[in-house]
């Protein structure tokens, strides 16, 4: 082994207390980036895929003319037919009051979200139907689904209730219907349709005077990442509509815009937080240089250049950087498995969507790598600069 | 407010032959070991030159004085200074890894250090071997790329006087043995016997001959 890689090692691994400090150190500063990543990129990718699953799917389109009058099973047919299309379903939505009588008193609802879906392609565009708690999802035009808020709400709603519901239509008319609870949904991190009703959409078309049209259109891609593709393809093949389809990035932006800036600066957190370690190492290293003083006037009397004593002392930070940058991203490679294994979620908030971004382990392990190295630049410099006399006298 | 300038060698001017055993003695503060950092180019004189081996050293660049002190000078200590992370050879052989030469270097290392009795403990920690042995490591590593004069600072300084003795037939009989240039600095002037030649630092001048009779030794 190379003399000076090997006097570095011995001269790091003999000073154990310093080494553990200065690996701790990098340890610690991985460690912060990968929780900020885990906890705030996840919870970001949580509430993506939340808006994903329940509301937009992959790709959502809408009409300019803010209804979309061509034949859903036409369009959901045209993109059923691409390989890369897991389902496609209609979506419409309105508002609506609700009155239900429970243990004989009268309880009323006002501007209640309403969400109306088609049963048999819903389940195969989203999850909603995964988030019923109770009873079944939409079974019949007669039956609505109440979010578990809404159904807190009025009173404690259960399956099989019975409930009035008020809708104004296009033309300004009350449209009011009796209907059966058939399920109440409940999704984790209140995310779903936990604040709203949910009905067939051929029923909240009646209501709303609006037959055969649709609010939205709702497309989950089995391959989310061809979104794009299948958007571009989709509006070269309507040119003559005036269909608006967006990505789930471009649909969820408003909702998501102020998340991601706020993970720019928790990440920019996690940084100073990995320089705050690099300083740590040079306070160390400064020990050790220190405590070496007669080991470098020794070396430096026996032939040894600023340059070898310099390259002895960078081999020590680089040994901190590498032990620093296995350990930390270890123990953030751990952490990440844990919150994923266990679909980590916080005070029965959203459970986070947990990835492994091999790019940024990388990444990170790299730079702190590299700060660990820059860190012991400048002890490794302050020890070339001891006089081989100077340094023999503090014996 | 001027400075007080203390000349700790003054019109101090000798020369040693090749395979000479030099002490080098005189009392403490007389410059002794001012003389020997000089000599071992760890010190630079404020006037005059050093010539080793017919290179004036004081035109030396910080590098070149590095590979001088590697090649040219061997070190021992009064306090041996071996490296203590290191083993009993890996100090011998330091010199030649810094030298960058290392071809048969582990051969000649384990060698020497049998010729100072030391190869039992050649595989020991530097900081788990006795004073003596330590001392005698040092003397290997002294050794170890064949230089053209070993400085000893106090070799026995920091010995008992069985051991010092120990010491001394060892650097002269490896003198001997090897044609080795030894400089020695010592307080211990008996225990080494007759030598080549004695340098006298008295008030920062030098003599040839011991002329420590007449002089108050502090030990």
């Amino acid at each position: 082994m190379e003399y000076r890689l090997r006097l570095a090692k011995r001269m790091l691994f003999n000073k154990k207390g310093s080494l553990i400090g200065a690996v701790l150190a990098v340890t610690i500063g991985i460690l912060v980036i990968h929780v900020n990543f885990v906890i705030f990129q996840g919870l970001f990718d949580a509430i993506v895929r939340d808006i994903s699953n329940y509301r937009n799917g992959d790709i959502l389109v809408t009409d300019e003319a803010d209804y979309i009058d061509k034949s859903d099973v036409a369009l959901a047919n045209w993109f059923e037919r691409i390989p890369y299309v897991q389902g496609a379903t209609p979506r419409l939505s309105s508002s609506a009051e609700i009155n239900m009588t429970k243990n004989g008193k009268l309880i009323e609802e006002t501007r209640v979200p309403v969400v109306g879906v088609d049963p048999i392609r819903d389940v195969k565009a989203s999850t909603a139907h995964e988030t019923i708690a109770e009873g079944t999802y939409v079974i019949n035009r007669n039956s609505v689904v109440l979010g578990n808020n809404v159904a807190r709400d009025l009173g404690g709603a259960q399956v099989g209730d019975s409930l009035k519901m008020l809708i104004v239509d296009r033309y300004g008319e009350d449209q009011i219907r009796r209907f059966t609870v058939a399920g109440i949904a409940k999704s984790p991190g209140g995310q779903g349709l936990d604040y709203s009703v949910v009905m067939h959409i051929d029923t909240l078309r009646d209501m709303m005077s609006r037959s055969g049209e649709s609010g939205s259109f709702m497309v989950k891609l089995n391959d989310p990442s061809k979104a794009f593709e299948v958007k571009e393809f989709f509006l070269a093949a309507f040119p003559n509509d005036d269909f608006i389809a967006e990505t789930i990035e471009e649909s969820a932006e408003e909702q998501l815009a102020g998340f991601r800036s706020g993970i720019a600066m928790i990440n920019l957190i996690g940084y100073f937080g990995m320089m705050s370690s690099a300083f740590a190492i040079v306070t160390i290293q400064m020990m050790l240089v220190n405590g070496k003083t007669r080991e470098i006037g020794v070396m430096r009397s026996i032939g040894a250049k600023r340059k070898d004593i310099l390259v002895i002392f960078i081999f020590q930070g680089m040994i901190i950087g590498a032990i620093g940058a296995g350990v930390g991203t270890a123990a953030g490679l751990g952490y990440t498995i844990y919150a994923k294994e266990t679909k980590m979620s916080f005070m029965d908030s959203i459970p986070l969507e947990v990835n492994y971004d091999w790019e940024k382990i990388i990444q990170t392990a790299l730079m702190s790598f590299s700060l660990a190295i820059i860190a012991s630049l400048y002890p490794s410099y302050r020890a070339t600069k001891l006089l081989p006399v100077e340094a023999m006298r503090t014996v | 407010m001027g400075e007080n300038q203390v000349k700790a060698l003054d019109n101090a001017s000798f020369s040693i032959e090749k395979g000479e055993f030099v002490l080098i003695v005189g009392s403490s503060g007389s410059g002794k070991s001012t003389l020997l950092n000089m000599i071992g180019l760890l010190d630079r004189p404020s006037s005059g030159k050093v010539f080793i081996d017919g290179t004036d050293t004081t035109k030396l660049n910080d590098n070149q004085i590095s590979s001088f002190r590697n090649k040219k000078l061997g070190f021992i200590f009064q306090f041996s200074n071996l490296l203590t992370d290191l083993t009993v050879l890996e100090n011998v052989l330091l010199p030649r890894q810094i030298g960058g030469t290392n071809s048969s270097a582990e051969q000649e290392a384990r060698e020497l250090l049998k010729s100072v009795g030391l190869e039992s403990q050649i595989n020991k920690r530097a900081n788990k071997i006795s004073g003596g042995q330590a001392q005698r490591a040092a003397i290997a590593r002294g050794l170890i790329n064949r230089p053209s004069i070993v400085l000893a600072d106090e070799p026995t300084g920091n010995l008992d006087s069985v051991t010092s003795e120990l010491i001394v037939q060892l650097m002269k009989s490896m003198a001997k043995k090897l044609n080795q240039t030894f400089v020695v600095v010592t307080h211990d002037r008996q225990h080494f016997g007759d030598v080549d030649k004695i340098i006298t630092i008295k008030d920062g001048q030098a003599f040839e001959g011991d002329q420590t009779s007449n002089m108050e030794i502090i030990a």
